[in-house]
């Protein structure tokens, strides 16, 4: 499928990040230079940051110190962070968003790229899914859906993937299936994950520990 | 009885400013609920009677003076959106500060304050021609933007950061959404009265939130929920000689409970 697609995988450098809430530092003077197409297991114990650095990358939360570079380019201005969105697909952690009834349908076709989402979707397992409220879907479903969202980002265009806990929440074959759809897509993939078999699929391993980052492996 | 209280005009121009409301304040109501800002209605009516006191003052149309002022209002509090206080807090502020400017003038220009109050008690008898071109633009207006844009705005009442992922402008849709909210609530206060301007908002929407599928479905079923509470509403007011406000109130309070009900076993 990978022939497909025109996708220019991106290169993602992370100088000094500082982020805070409030008082409280969350991610302290993070460096990581990703090349373009590597893959990268972000593991770390729960609330060591893993999360708040990924945000920082979408904008979704304030850098307070540092630099952030997506294909060597910096986000600022509102086009620029737009810009920045689309190239970059996002799986969040898992959370109970959504008061308001979004059909999977229209969460799939938000991708870009309608066609190649609910493909995945079929794929993993949604395929009568489609016209049912995504807060009417399992936790896991939920999951599966988002990540038929990636696929569908990527094939509309977007270089990188940052995976939030993608598999928490998936049954043992799911969380197959997803390591083999996240490790197919032809992108850099940035991947917060406690899962053993995700990480091994990684060409890298780094740990956050109490908001800074160490390589592993 | 009621066929010749229907043949009255002030009546008639009641009922089509209702029909008109019907249209287009229910799916205001949606947003309402969609952006979870329900202390929105008491902000923009203080803003609103703030607006009254300067037309007052001025001896120009509070109406006019009302509109614009919650237009602005509602525009000025869109950039709180992103904050972790959210909208709700700075409306809570808004409400306050309105007032107290709003008890100034009145004081300052040593007009009597019932005058600047009337605007909140609106009685739908009292419609003027110009209610009605106000009702009449939100009428087009409201619908025409949800139908227009209602990809980005099922993503965004869903979840902002889904649709900033999604290439949706999230602040300046969310800005005019506040400002349509505002102006929407001002002109519904005329036609309702304050306290009485839930009956074709929120009450309306709470609703079809339980009916529709997906926003489209939401806000179509809200409108309709909307035009029989009206009709209905006031041919009961009018069969009642009551007045229509709290006549309209209940029934649209009925009607979302019923909807809010568990549906009824079939075995
Ligand atoms: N909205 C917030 N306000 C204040 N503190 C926060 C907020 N979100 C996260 N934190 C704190 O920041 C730190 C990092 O949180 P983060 O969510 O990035 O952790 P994480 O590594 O993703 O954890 P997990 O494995 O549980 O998902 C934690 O100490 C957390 O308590
Ligand atoms: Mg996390």
């Amino acid at each position: 499928m990978n022939d497909l697609w025109h996708v220019t995988a991106l290169s993602l450098l992370l100088e000094g990040v500082h982020c805070r809430y409030g008082r409280h530092p969350a991610v302290h003077s993070v460096d990581l230079d990703v090349p373009a197409g590597t893959r990268v297991a972000l593991i770390g114990t729960n609330g060591s940051g893993k999360s708040t650095l990924l945000r920082a990358v979408l904008g979704f939360q304030p850098v307070s110190g540092g630099v952030i570079e997506v294909g060597g380019r910096r986000a600022g201005t509102s086009a620029q962070w737009r810009r920045r969105r689309g190239e970059v697909a996002w799986i969040p952690q898992l959370r109970s968003t959504g008061r308001f009834p979004l059909l999977l349908g229209e969460l799939l076709d938000s991708s870009g790229d309608g066609a190649a989402a609910r493909g995945a979707a079929a794929r993993l397992g949604l395929a009568r899914l489609e016209s049912r409220g995504v807060h009417t879907l399992s936790g896991g479903q939920a999951q599966r859906a988002w990540l038929a969202r990636a696929v569908g980002a990527v094939a509309a265009g977007a270089g990188m993937l940052l995976a939030d806990e993608p598999t928490a929440a998936l049954d043992f074959a799911g969380q197959e299936e997803a390591a083999a759809v996240l490790t197919e897509l032809p992108v850099t993939l940035v991947v917060a994950t406690h899962d053993r078999a995700v990480a091994d699929a990684c060409d890298r391993v780094v740990e956050m520990a109490a908001g800074s980052l160490r390589e592993v492996a | 009885m009621i066929a010749e209280l229907l043949a009255l005009v002030p009546v008639q121009r009641a009922g089509f400013g209702l029909l008109l409301g019907a249209i287009a304040l229910p799916p205001v109501g949606v947003l309402i609920v969609g952006l979870d800002i329900y202390p929105v209605r008491f902000a923009i009516m203080h803003v609103a009677l703030l607006g009254s006191a300067i037309g007052l003052l001025t001896g120009t149309d509070p109406l006019l003076w009302a509109l614009a002022l919650c237009a602005l209002a509602g525009g000025g509090l869109a950039p709180f959106a992103t904050t972790s206080a959210g909208l709700s807090g700075a409306m809570g502020l808004l409400m306050s500060l309105a007032i107290a400017v709003a008890l100034l003038v009145l004081s300052i220009s040593g007009v009597n304050a019932n005058g600047a109050f009337e605007l909140l008690w609106g009685s739908i008898l009292s419609t003027r021609p110009v209610d009605l071109v106000v009702l009449a633009v939100l009428a087009v207006a409201i619908p025409a933007l949800f139908w227009w844009r209602r990809r980005d705005l099922s993503l965004l009442l869903h979840d902002r950061e889904l649709a900033a992922c999604s290439g949706v402008r999230t602040g300046p849709l969310t800005m005019v959404l506040l400002v349509v909210i505002a102006v929407s609530i001002a002109g519904a206060v005329k036609l309702t009265g304050a306290l009485l301007v839930d009956a074709l908002t929120l009450l309306p929407a709470l609703a079809a939130r339980r009916i529709g599928r997906g926003l489209t479905g939401m806000v179509v079923a809200s409108i309709g929920i909307g035009l029989v509470v009206a009709v209905a509403g006031l041919l009961l007011a009018l069969a009642l000689d009551q007045p229509p406000g709290p006549v309209l109130v209940l029934l649209a309070g009925v009607i979302a409970l019923l909807a809010q009900l568990p549906p009824m076993r079939r075995t």
